[in-house]
């Protein structure tokens, strides 16, 4: 995903209803901005084979 | 008593201070009043209450007095002063979770967690400060800025803060803490105190405050590792109220905590210990550790988790998103009663877009993978639990200018502690040394889901090899 703008960040916020002020939408493009970067790498990771695992391994039955 | 006597007191461990309760050798009021007058001495400087049950705990103690008195039955904790994070309900007094959007807030019923204390015989002294709802990066605390014992122009840590700072200040004998990324451990860490995150499910949430329902453990921060054994001994176990603890029997936690480590296999994990993010003289530090774990019988080599250096970043997405939605409608209703940077932080986690929520998800089940790979070779893994000691507070007081300072400020420190709570893994922070500047610095244990009895063993004998612990911050 390409960098967010400003205003972009704006009108998805607006999009869902949420109230921001513009000092609001500054700083919440760069933290939206640094968080898919970080995750950027997540794409090179073999996903797709991923399989869910319980939370709670190797669990007990029920009594 | 004289305040030297009083301080000394004040700074014993829970386990002795049961004991001379049990021989009749002091008083739970005594005990109560010497905690009381601590708070009232220290705590304007350093913010750890945002309650305190002043009336509530003496009538306790004198109620507990009584039962000595009177022989009764005494539990674990009985006579002994703690106090709670500001995020589990307690019946008849006020639950504000840090912020001025519940100050009014008064539930009717105890947490499982603060009805078990109470069923153990602890003395509730009161709530303490955190983050606002128990989200890091808050800016302006609304009850009061908690500060560093050791410095109090530095940062206590959080979301636990003030469980962190009472511990170290000796302003109870042991604290409640809530631990979704790291918000036991860091405080402890920071503060110098020992700080235990439970396997998750090992501890119930019910009436706990929610951020991410996969994550939410509560865990005790105190002076001692046996101390911690004790606290979740009488915290831990299925709740019927909360359908995620889990069934397994709760083990004896103190059974094994004298057997030392010679035998047991300790993988350092390479990238958090000796990465480029971790600060020298936190590297030095914990580096001795394990040589002293090594000095002690453990075989102690290194390990690598390549994904890591990843866990905040995939942290941050998945619990985020799930306090997102913990508070859509305040965030449409009451955008402006929350702190500068909890809102922000909770609006940029409503943009986080669905795709990248799930692959987070995925990649949480990689990196999963590989830490129980890694504890499928090793009892334990041993890293910091921050990468640096405590920074000044102003450093997280100013807005965020840029993207660089978001990884700087959120991303790099949570994947020290992060890695457990992904994982679904118990863990330790307990003081390994100090810095030339005077701050605390943490090692941290990591053991297999349900081991804590591994892992507060390992760091009971660390901390009697060692004198972190006996240290008491100049306040």
């Amino acid at each position: 995903m390409g960098e967010l703008t400003r205003e972009q960040v704006g009108a998805m916020a607006a999009a869902v209803g949420l109230p921001v002020t513009l000092d609001d939408v500054a700083e919440v493009t760069h933290r939206l901005n640094a968080l898919l970067d970080a995750l950027g790498p997540l794409a090179e990771l073999p996903l797709a084979t991923v399989e869910p695992v319980p939370v709670l391994p190797d669990e007990p039955p029920a009594p | 008593m004289t305040l030297t006597a009083a301080d000394d007191l004040a700074f014993s461990s829970v386990v002795e201070l049961a004991g001379l309760v049990r021989a009749r050798r002091v008083s739970p009021v005594e005990l109560a009043q010497v905690y009381l007058a601590r708070i009232e001495r220290l705590d304007a400087k350093l913010g750890a209450y945002i309650t305190v049950l002043r009336e509530a705990a003496v009538a306790a103690a004198r109620q507990a007095e009584a039962t000595v008195m009177h022989g009764g039955t005494l539990g674990p904790l009985h006579g002994v002063p703690y106090a709670v994070k500001d995020q589990f309900d307690t019946a008849g007094v006020a639950t504000t979770v840090g912020s001025r959007i519940l100050e009014d807030n008064v539930p009717t019923e105890d947490a499982t967690v603060i009805a078990r204390l109470g069923a153990a015989g602890g003395i509730l002294l009161g709530k303490l400060n955190l983050t606002e709802f128990a989200l890091g990066g808050t800016r302006r605390f609304p009850f009061g800025q908690p500060r560093n014992p050791w410095n109090p122009d530095h940062d206590p840590g959080g979301s636990s803060s003030g469980s962190g700072i009472a511990v170290a200040a000796a302003l109870c004998a042991a604290s409640l803490g809530e631990d979704t990324g790291g918000s036991v451990r860091s405080p402890a860490s920071w503060c110098g105190v020992v700080g235990l995150r439970p396997t998750w499910g090992r501890v119930s949430r019910h009436g706990s405050f929610p951020l991410s329902w996969s994550m939410d453990t509560a865990g005790p921060l105190t002076r001692t590792v046996e101390d911690a054994a004790l606290m979740l001994q009488v915290i831990a176990g299925p709740d019927p109220r909360d359908p995620l603890t889990s069934r397994r029997p709760v083990p004896d936690y103190s059974a094994a905590l004298n057997n030392g480590v010679r035998g047991l296999r300790i993988g350092i994990i390479r990238e958090l210990t000796f990465g480029a993010e971790t600060d020298g003289e936190v590297r030095e530090a914990v580096s001795a550790a394990a040589r002293r774990l090594e000095g002690l019988g453990a075989a102690v080599e290194e390990t690598s988790l390549p994904l890591v250096l990843l866990a905040g970043a995939i942290f941050m997405a998945l619990a985020d998103a799930d306090g997102a939605g913990v508070h859509q409608h305040w965030l449409r209703t009451r955008a402006m009663d929350y702190d500068e940077g909890t809102r922000r932080r909770l609006l940029t986690a409503s943009l986080i877009p669905a795709a990248a929520c799930q692959q987070a998800a995925r990649a949480r089940a990689l990196l999963r993978a590989q830490i129980h790979g890694a504890l499928a070779r090793h009892d334990l893994l041993l890293c910091p639990t921050a990468h640096q000691a405590a920074p000044p507070i102003a450093a997280g007081q100013a807005p965020i200018t840029s993207r660089a300072e978001v990884a700087g400020r959120f991303f790099t420190r949570r994947s020290y502690v992060t890695p457990a709570a992904l994982a679904a893994t118990p863990a330790i922070a307990l003081p390994c040394g100090f810095t030339r500047a005077g701050l605390p610095i943490s090692l941290q244990l990591i053991g297999r889901p349900f081991d804590e009895p591994t892992v507060l063993r390992a760091a009971r004998a660390y901390e009697q090899a060692t004198d972190w612990a006996r240290r008491r911050p100049p306040v």
